[in-house]
């Protein structure tokens, strides 16, 4: 190795300690770095980080706002703060009645979303493909259709001899229209020619019904599952409010009428949990049957 | 030779009602189709071929006459009538192998023995290894050939094809026509086969029947005879189809 090589050696490793050390003084200071991972890092991180600064923030000025009983437009005196809400949550959490309530409304929707589904699928099916059918019961789903499940309230009472089957029932009119309608959409669409392919292998009439169309309509009859469920909760909490003595949505209002009012958001996440997870359950069982649409 | 699939047509008419106006597509038209021949329909846009072979198929009523297939008269699509669509038909929610056992199954053949026809009638069009794919994953070229796998699985008399190699590029056509002229060789199904290529008509078929739009009946009926042991590029340009060729594009516009 010559002389000006050597020298040529150093220079560059002066240049790397120079660089080391202002890197870590960047790292000591963070603000570089912190920049750096918030706008330029990568992306899987920044997803991840900015919506839990933006809760935590969220939190925060919750608290700030119920502390200082801020009172501007909306009054915020007699909100709970987030760790009012927390301790609710932990109380509430061990007593057998908060978990009666929760099995109390899974049990109604369960049933009434089951009993709406067969009987949704089979009317949506039924209007689809037999006109004669579609003639008589279209009017009543069309004046039936846009009156809102609570709308029924009253009428559900009348109708029913006890409270429990009326909120069933009401909550069942909330799952039956979202899957009637889309069902009946989907039996719509069937492709001429599949049915015609179909005969021309030999299904008759009834062979074409279970194995042509009711498979077509499936990713429609499916999306009217998903919407059905989003509507029985709405029914569902509404039947519970006001005639209910268990289920999550009793729960909630009689929170309020106790003055317990942390627990009014316990409810209110615990129904947003339970109706996430039942919606999740339906996008599970989609892809479950309808694999070949994927 | 088989003496099944003998075909019928007898004076005619097809047609759509509407209200009460009745538009005549197809104009007494008288024909014969021998069986295990090999017919190709060729026509302007329009001229109602494809309404005739879904009557011989059994989806249309003709207005008058009748259809007989094997001195029985045509009144509704059944098993013996195979068809295979211009669009794609396949089940989308069967894999290949469901789609091609389904007409075996619906005639009350067991699971194995329809899943022993669907792999020889699988194998049959090539698509070998390809039995558990939904047909969304197959190209436009492999449906059709499950298509038609489906429809020889249920071992039809006739097997009626309406345009089915028309939305296809060039060479995927080719392979499939000469898979085409395979099956038909081992099989012997009548096959009536519905175009509007003069050059698929003439490589493939023994008689190509030109039907005219303005009569809405037959303007020529075109003997092709090829000899099969030629091979397929050397019968295609002799003189003699060339001659053909002229022919039927003479005839045509008519």
């Amino acid at each position: 190795m010559i002389a000006s090589d050597r020298k040529q050696d150093r220079k560059t490793r002066e240049r790397d300690k120079y660089a080391k050390k202002k890197s870590s003084l960047a790292n000591k200071y963070g603000l570089d770095y912190m920049i750096r991972f918030l706008f330029i890092g990568r992306r899987s991180v920044r997803a991840f980080i900015i919506p839990l600064l933006s809760i935590v923030l969220g939190l925060l000025v919750w608290q700030w706002l119920t502390q200082t009983h801020a009172d501007v437009i909306l009054d915020f005196s007699n909100i709970p703060s987030p760790l009012h809400v927390y301790k609710s949550f932990l109380n509430v959490v061990v007593t057998k009645a908060y978990w009666k309530d929760i099995y109390w409304s899974l049990y109604r929707i369960a049933l009434a979303f089951t009993i709406g589904s067969i009987v949704g699928v089979s009317i949506g099916v039924a209007l689809g493909y037999s006109t004669v059918l579609r003639l008589i019961v279209a009017p009543y789903i069309e004046i039936m259709r846009p009156i809102p499940a609570i709308a029924w309230v009253p009428m559900a009472i009348l109708l029913w001899p006890t409270t429990e089957q009326s909120i069933v029932f009401i909550t069942f009119l909330g799952a039956v229209f979202p899957i009637v309608l889309n069902t009946w959409d989907g039996v719509k669409r069937v492709p001429v020619e599949l049915v015609k392919a179909a005969r021309s292998l030999g299904a008759n009439r009834i062979s074409v019904l279970f194995h042509v169309v009711v498979p077509y309509a499936i990713p429609n009859i499916t999306v009217g599952m998903a919407l059905g469920m989003g509507a029985a909760w709405f029914a569902l909490l509404a039947g519970e409010m006001i005639s209910g003595r268990y289920g999550i949505g009793y729960f909630t209002w009689e929170s309020y009428q106790l003055i317990q009012y942390g627990n009014i958001i316990v409810g209110m996440l615990t129904i947003g949990i339970l109706s996430s997870i039942t919606s999740g359950a339906i996008y599970l069982l989609k892809r479950k049957i309808v694999p070949w649409s994927e | 030779m088989k003496d099944i699939g003998h075909i019928e047509i007898q004076r005619v008419c097809l047609g759509y009602k509407s209200g009460l106006d009745t538009k005549t597509v197809i104009q007494d038209l008288s024909l014969t189709l021998d069986a295990g021949s090999f017919t190709s329909f060729i026509g302007a846009s329009g001229c109602g071929k494809s309404t005739l072979l879904n009557a011989i198929g059994g989806h249309y009523k003709p207005l008058s006459g009748s259809i007989i297939l094997d001195g029985v008269e045509i009144t509704t699509p059944g098993a013996d009538l195979g068809i295979v669509f211009q669009q794609h038909t396949l089940f989308p929610w069967k894999t290949v192998k469901e789609n091609v056992r389904f007409g075996p199954m619906r005639r009350g053949a067991g699971r194995a023995a329809a899943d022993k026809l669907a792999d020889e009638y699988i194998d049959l069009v090539g698509l070998s290894g390809y039995e558990s794919y939904y047909p969304k994953m197959l190209s436009g070229g492999m449906q059709h050939r499950a298509e038609i796998a489906r429809a020889l699985a249920n071992k039809p008399a006739v097997l009626l094809m309406d345009e089915p190699f028309g939305a296809l590029d060039a060479q995927m056509r080719a392979s499939l026509q000469d898979s085409l002229s395979s099956i038909w060789e081992n099989t012997h199904v009548t096959i009536v086969f519905v175009t509007h290529d003069v050059n698929e008509a003439i490589r493939l078929s023994q008689r190509v029947v030109i039907i005219s739009r303005r009569s809405g009946s037959i303007s020529a009926i075109i003997e092709t005879n090829r000899d099969h042991d030629e091979p397929i590029e050397q019968y295609m340009q002799s003189r003699r189809t060339q001659e053909l060729k002229k022919r039927c594009l003479e005839m045509l516009p008519a």
